[in-house]
């Protein structure tokens, strides 16, 4: 028959065509070897699909740890500086390709996950108008608390969002390309989150500004966000090392400040205004952090680079020497932002210096647990908390 | 702590007003673009000559969850009939073999193409300052994950399902061996994301994704449900749903920078380096994996080109853009000429280089030599004579001794790489523009094949001095090389690139390659 084929026919459907195919094909496979990417070491006892579809994805030369391919970049940057380079980050690896996301995520999931939760957000939306709970808000916490403040939250959530757009360039492997791309998604997300509680307040209670030029105002020029807009605008742009980026906003910043501010503030203080709409959006960020620890902690702990076979004690020292850098900026943050105490009335066992404390001590205990000591970080958990409770006007 | 009276008044309203309510994503989305503020450090970590405008907007219009629950949509459909429907009917082993060969390389390309996508718009997220076209940025960087995995998925399915899983299962591996790796690199690769931003985006917006995965996504799902394949078509048409998106970002990029006076300086001559780069590589390449790795063909590789390429991108689509001053590329016209002999005279070294494939290649068929000669007149006695000869010489035989690179080197037929764009190229046999130029910088030799290559590399030679095979391999033996990077098959001796796809014809191994003693030599040393 003829190989020209006419229009609209398919090999697989059309019998003649299809019996020239089959006819072709041998009997038996050429190979046996069935596994795909089978040379990859796969993170538990089988090669997972994540891994299968993700590793190897970088072509990056031997010379930068892990790659396969050889020989030089086929067009550089003006002046010669290579498309990817060892020299953008500080750090260290025998093989940039050995992290895994714990969750496995490669888009498929990522995206199917995201989905259900942005189906579940309408349907809970609808929900709560539908019964009025908008009715137990108390419209002090309302208009001046979530307005101002969550709304100015928002600028934080999306100036951290951005200190992912470099590393997603930049980074040297494809799985930590991956997970910093989705991280950085996440980070995006809760900013739009916040702003569509604000919306969906505002068709609720009208007169609720869903405007963000109030929050805007107060995150520029307020001082409760003075040392949180610092700190954010250094991760965002003034820091080149795409590790230190993930470094000082995931584990150091955020950790600290913004488990701070979500968790032991709103999260916790919302509940005695009546406000049980702010604490579901929270909570969405909250299943994002646990997410983004997961990966965070194997970047740099776990198989990562603290623990690198032989970079690991040179790695160790200098996340020690980014953490001393951003400590002290995330602990003029959050001493600002206890500012905001002052606003509230003093509610026994929520907004008293007590209360304020033992949060910040939740806080710093848990992030020495789940960070700090795993790079033999030593502080002084009393000293900072004292520092930051000056704050408390 | 008082109340306003309006809020008491709302407050009060409530009461009576419990109507169920909800928020969508074009409801948050309007607010997107006050989202950011001016500080003193605001600045991209990639500078690019041009000034990307303050107040660009997206056309999309997504906000984080929205893009999930549509791309989840899309998944469960392409996904459900991979692992479904053609699971049942067996569709991975109904292909036919010379394009289970075709698609080793084009999903595995594809991907790499994909994948320094998610880079490059990373980068151009960082570039831009309006929140809005980050927003678009960002949104490709997902999809082009996305894309990354659905090709590499292509891959996996064939490994599982396909008749002959070698290269389909190791192609991140394997593909760094031969002669079209770094020209791939070059086009797909770096010339995405080492640059200027703006030109980076002109590289993979305006020339990769709007001109070139028509013929690369679109036209290839044709050529592959000729030939057996739904796989192709179930994935990549998938995938060009979402490039519809990239190419948006692409004239918003021009858009947003068209009021620079920078673009009405730079912009033509980026536009143009880019093209002619792209189809330095894609328009011999395409071409011969769809008409030399097909049995049954859709149309001759020069029709589709002129329609997508010449047509539908240097025309239309660049016309749209003639307002802000975009021109088409002065080197339209020397491609146009490419599209009909390049890619026979790219076939021609494929099949003299054969053992550094991760495919099988094939011959032409006296049936696909007419079909040849009917479309491409001159065809035979320029090409399918030598194929004659080749075959006569028993080139698919493993017996024979006879690698078609020895009657290159017997003719005095040397093959050069093109510095630029890293293809290879033939003088002496080129029936294309081919002509080779030679220069010395830096201590060493470099070839060239045309003027406008020619021309980036002598504005800018620090960017392309990349070494190419004949240099990394100097010396060196054939089947050594081959070994060490891995382009065996399980049993660790047989081959995974053949000369031939006949079921009943015998498979090179190591041992074959090894007998004929061939040793890499640089011609450039010659000169």
């Amino acid at each position: 028959m003829s190989i020209q084929i006419q229009q609209g026919k398919r090999g697989l459907t059309d019998p003649d065509t299809a019996r020239v195919i089959l006819d072709a094909i041998p009997a038996e496979a050429l190979d046996s070897q069935r596994k795909m990417n089978y040379f990859v070491k796969p993170r538990g006892r089988r090669l997972s699909e994540y891994e299968v579809l993700t590793v190897y994805a970088q072509p990056t030369p031997d010379w930068i740890p892990g790659g396969l391919d050889w020989g030089d970049w086929t067009q550089k940057f003006h002046g010669g500086r290579p498309s990817w380079g060892n020299e953008t980050t500080e750090l260290h690896s025998t093989d940039w390709h050995k992290h895994r996301d714990p969750a496995k995520r490669w888009h498929a999931p990522y995206v199917k996950d995201k989905a259900e939760e942005w189906r579940y957000t309408d349907r809970f939306l609808l929900a709560y108008s539908e019964e009025g709970q908008v009715r137990s808000i108390d419209p002090f916490w309302r208009d001046e608390i979530l307005n101002l403040y969550l709304g100015a939250y928002i600028f934080n959530e999306y100036g951290l969002f951005n200190a992912h757009s470099a590393p997603s360039r930049d980074t040297l492997g494809d799985t930590l390309r991956f997970s910093i791309a989705m991280i950085g998604f996440d980070k995006v997300d809760n900013a739009q989150m916040f702003q569509m509680e604000r919306v969906f307040l505002s068709k609720l209670a009208p007169g609720f500004p869903e405007s963000t030029d109030a929050p805007k105002a107060e995150w520029t020029k307020g001082s409760i966000f003075k040392g949180a807009r610092e700190a954010v605008q250094d991760i965002w742009q003034a820091t080149y090392d795409w590790n230190e980026s993930i470094w000082s906003a995931h584990i150091v910043y955020d950790a600290l400040f913004g488990q701070f501010v979500r968790r032991e503030f709103f999260l916790r203080v919302a509940s005695h205004f009546g406000d049980t709409l702010t604490p579901f959006f929270i909570n969405q960020t909250q299943l994002y952090f646990s997410q983004t620890k997961g990966i965070t902690s194997d970047i740099f702990f776990e198989e990562g680079l603290a623990n690198d076979a032989e970079f690991g004690d040179y790695n160790r020292r200098i996340l020690r020497a980014w953490t001393d850098k951003w400590l002290p900026r995330t602990t003029r943050a959050l001493q600002d932002f206890l500012g905001i105490y002052a606003k509230l009335p003093v509610i026994a066992g929520v907004t008293d210096k007590v209360s304020v404390e033992q949060a910040l001590n939740r806080v710093f205990d848990d992030w020495k647990i789940d960070f700090a000591d795993k790079v033999s970080y030593k502080f002084d958990k009393a000293a900072i908390i004292k520092t930051v409770l000056q704050g408390m006007k | 702590m008082s109340i306003s009276a309006a809020t008491k008044a709302a407050t009060d309203a409530l009461a009576a007003n419990r109507a169920p309510v909800s928020v969508n994503a074009q409801e948050v989305h309007r607010w997107l673009q006050s989202f950011t503020w001016d500080f003193e450090k605001n600045r991209t970590k990639y500078p690019t000559k041009y000034k990307m405008a303050n107040e660009t907007k997206e056309q999309f219009k997504l906000i984080a969850k929205e893009y999930a629950r549509m791309e989840s949509v899309k998944d469960e459909r392409q996904f459900g009939s991979l692992q479904d429907v053609l699971t049942r009917v067996d569709a991975g082993n109904r292909v036919h073999p010379k394009w289970n060969e075709t698609m080793k390389v084009v999903s595995n390309f594809l991907e790499v193409g994909e994948y320094n996508a998610i880079a490059a718009t990373g980068m151009l997220w960082d570039s831009a300052s309006a929140p809005e076209q980050k927003n678009g940025y960002l949104a490709q960087v997902l999809d082009e994950i996305r894309h990354t995995n659905q090709c590499g998925y292509v891959n996996y399915y064939f490994t599982k399902h396909g008749q002959d899983p070698a290269g389909h299962n190791d192609a991140r591996r394997t593909r760094t061996i031969g002669p079209l790796w770094k020209g791939m690199k070059r086009v797909f690769s770096d010339g995405f994301i080492s640059g200027d931003a703006v030109e980076c985006s002109i590289n993979l917006q305006l020339v990769g994704e709007a001109c070139f995965t028509n013929p690369l996504i679109v036209a290839v799902t044709e050529w592959a449900a000729a030939n057996g394949d739904e796989i192709t078509p179930t994935v990549f048409l998938s995938i060009e749903t979402d490039e519809l998106r990239h190419m948006a970002n692409g004239y918003q990029t021009v858009v947003s920078i068209a009021n620079d006076e920078a673009a009405s300086k730079y912009l033509n001559t980026d536009l143009n380096n880019a093209f002619w780069t792209q189809q330095k590589y894609f328009t011999p390449v395409l071409g011969m994996a769809f008409e030399y790795g097909s049995h049954f063909k859709v149309e001759p590789w020069v029709k589709t080109w002129n329609r997508w390429v010449y047509e539908d991108w240097g025309g239309i689509w660049i016309g749209r853009l003639g307002k802000y001053g975009v021109e088409s590329p002065r080197s339209l016209r020397d491609a146009k000429k490419d599209a009909y002999w390049a890619h026979h005279d790219l076939f021609l070294i494929a099949y003299a280089l054969w053992p550094t494939g991760f495919f099988r290649l094939t011959l032409p068929t006296a049936q696909e030599a007419e079909w040849f000669e009917a479309n491409y007149p001159g065809w035979y006695d320029h090409y399918g004579k030598i194929y004659d000869e080749w075959r006569a010489r028993g080139c698919e035989d493993p017996a024979s001794g006879f690698l078609p690179l020895q009657w290159f080197m017997e003719n005095n037929h040397q093959i050069y790489i093109d510095r630029v764009s890293q293809v290879p190229f033939c003088p002496t046999l080129s029936k294309g523009a081919s002509t080779l130029r030679v220069h010395e910088w830096n201590g060493k030799k470099h070839s060239f094949s045309d003027e406008w290559g020619e021309r980036q590399w002598l504005t800018e030679p620090e960017r392309y001095e990349c070494q190419n095979i004949w240099e990394q391999y100097e010396g060196r033996e054939l089947s050594e090389v081959i070994a060490e990077l891995h382009g065996v098959r399980s049993d660790g001796k047989t081959l995974i690139a053949q000369p031939h796809t006949n079921k009943d014809g015998k498979l090179w191994t190591l041992d074959d390659l090894k007998r004929i003693d061939c040793v890499f030599k640089d011609p450039l040393k010659a000169l």
